[in-house]
């Protein structure tokens, strides 16, 4: 099995490392996420209950409103936020949201990378190269 | 990156900080979507974290953080623009359950934030619904941040934008441009997969609430697809269109979807996919929509306290079944219903009686404000007409304080009247 992915990174911005939160839904950040905890909140999510905080989240793409922004950014003020963003379709309001506050993004693999990527494996993010590292 | 001359003046700083900084934000967004320029856009919908991100608290000096640098030497902005609801009309702040002391610094913040955007030229809408004001035009590009409204601009009008935030509208605002990426190039327009409605369902019978319904189940299938409804009525009206675009836009994060034969880009199903095959078809029956409404009422117990509806804004059709459930009535003494449109709509609304018939029965009916948003810091059950304010009235909060019921908007006025929930029960 191969270790090594490659996608399109939105900024150098070093390497990071950390555990994985993976989910196959879509995830909100304004109003799908508790800002003030990090928890995923909306009914009916595959990931509801589970904290999002200082982890990679690995999802397929971002959704919620055009506020979503706004979420992630009221998540980063709180020190909630995800180390690192994994996704294949770059929603736009995700893009937005990692470049206000300098988080790294990796996104367009080859692959479905949230189904390659287990919740709880340790992933290497290098946003220098635009490579997902599974260790 | 390709920059035309104005474009580097710009970046150089000769017409400011806050345009610099714009089309800084303009750039790293290009770069980050793989776009290789930027194109010119014709019209705004802005988003002002300070007018509408709950401005209180610690948030609400937050704002100043994303938006300040970009708006501290702006002066005008280079294209029209309109702007999404405020947050809070502070006539029903206490309604909504803020202490004086919050709403006061809501007063504060979103009033600071209002008189900015009316002095530089921006169009007091105040609404997520702004094509009342400013209609899309085929193949024009715009930048738009409201999900209903992106995805009306793109599907029901054939104008251009993706998915823009507060932050990366007003920079498209205050340049007059916005990266050529994702929903303004074609190849990014057209279906992904088909939707159909299930032989046991009727859209003709469809009440407001079943197009919700029908929305949440189709982008539980769909996801972040794009999908083209097939056999959708040609006569649909506005405000199942706005259940319709409403729902699918926050839950799959759409900028364009299709509905054959009656948008623009999908007089077929063959030139709505572009002539590739559908990656997928699905059909939403009964069991898809019934799901649908037993995710969107989360409350267990039949009591409703409060009742609150226009996300987004009330439709004229919608306040006519409100006043007519009302008319002569009085709402239940342990419910407060509070019902928000445009201001246009308001005005129209009084002149036809209805805002009067909705007042006298107890009932508080304004303009201009995100009723999804303010309505989050109530306790108690809600009933609403719309999943995507449900969506925010169920969300936020890990502790889940709120819990609430889902129905047409004739189901919910009747609930106001007797404090018990009178809508389907599954």
């Amino acid at each position: 099995m191969k270790n090594n992915y490659q996608g399109k990174s939105i900024k150098k911005l070093g390497v990071v490392e950390g555990e994985a939160l993976v989910t196959t839904d879509l995830v909100a950040f304004w109003g799908g996420t508790d800002w003030e905890t990090g928890i995923i909140v909306e009914a009916g999510h595959e990931a509801k209950g589970k904290n999002m905080a200082g982890k990679i989240l690995v999802f397929p793409a971002g959704k919620g409103g055009a506020g979503d922004t706004f979420g992630w950014y009221y998540l980063f003020r709180s020190g909630k936020a995800p180390l690192a963003l994994i996704c294949n379709r770059p929603q736009n309001t995700t893009l937005a949201g990692a470049l206000l506050t300098d988080t790294p993004m990796i996104y367009g693999f080859g692959e479905e990378i949230e189904k390659v990527i287990k919740t709880g494996d340790i992933v290497r993010v290098d946003s220098d190269r635009g490579i997902v590292e599974l260790k | 990156m390709r920059l035309n001359q104005e474009q580097q003046e710009m970046l150089a700083g000769k017409f400011g900080r806050g345009c610099q900084k714009a089309m800084e934000i303009n750039i790293q967004l290009a770069e980050a979507q793989g776009a290789e320029e930027l194109v010119r856009i014709s019209y705004a919908h802005l988003m002002p974290p300070d007018v509408m991100f709950f401005p209180y608290g610690r948030q609400g000096h937050w704002a100043n953080d994303m938006t300040g640098e970009l708006t501290k030497d702006v002066e005008h902005l280079r294209v029209p623009a309109t702007i999404e609801p405020k947050f809070c009309q502070l006539a029903v702040a206490k309604t909504l359950q803020f202490p004086d002391d919050v709403s006061k610094e809501i007063g504060q913040i979103q009033g600071a934030a209002t008189d900015f955007y009316e002095r530089i030229g921006v169009i007091p809408t105040y609404s997520a619904l702004p094509f009342y004001v400013r209609p899309g035009r085929f193949g024009e590009h715009v930048s738009i941040a409201e999900s209903i409204a992106i995805l009306w601009y793109n599907t029901m009008f054939g104008s251009r934008c993706e998915r823009d935030d507060g932050v990366t509208s007003l920079a498209a605002a205050i340049t007059g441009y916005c990266p050529l990426a994702g929903a303004h190039l074609q190849e990014n327009r057209y279906g992904e997969v088909v939707i159909r409605l299930g032989k046991d369902l009727d859209f003709a019978k469809f009440e407001d609430a079943d197009w919700d319904a029908f929305s949440l189940a189709s982008s539980r299938l769909c996801k972040e697809k794009r999908p083209v409804f097939v056999g959708v009525p040609k006569n649909i009206g506005v405000t199942e269109l706005k259940h319709l675009l409403a729902v699918i836009a926050v839950e799959s994060g759409l900028a364009i979807m299709h509905i054959e034969g009656v948008t623009p880009e999908a007089p077929t199903l063959e030139k709505a996919m572009g002539g590739a095959k559908p990656l997928a078809e699905y059909t939403v029956g009964k069991k898809e929509l019934l799901e649908a409404y037993q995710l969107a009422n989360t409350a267990t117990g039949n009591d409703v306290d409060f009742v609150l509806m226009g996300c987004p804004h009330l439709t004229m059709k919608e306040i006519r079944d409100l006043a007519e459930v009302l008319e002569g009535k009085k709402i239940h003494n342990n419910v407060k219903l509070v019902a928000v449109t445009t201001k246009l709509l308001y005005e129209q609304a009084k002149d036809m009686g209805y805002a009067d018939a909705i007042q006298k029965s107890g009932a508080e009916f304004t303009c201009d404000m995100c009723i999804a948003f303010a309505g989050t810091q109530v306790k108690g059950t809600i009933a609403t007409n719309s999943i995507k304010a449900d969506f925010f009235y169920a969300g936020f909060s890990a502790e889940g304080k709120r819990q609430v019921r889902f129905g047409s908007t004739k189901d919910c006025a009747r609930s106001a009247l007797t404090g018990k929930w009178e809508g389907k029960t599954l």
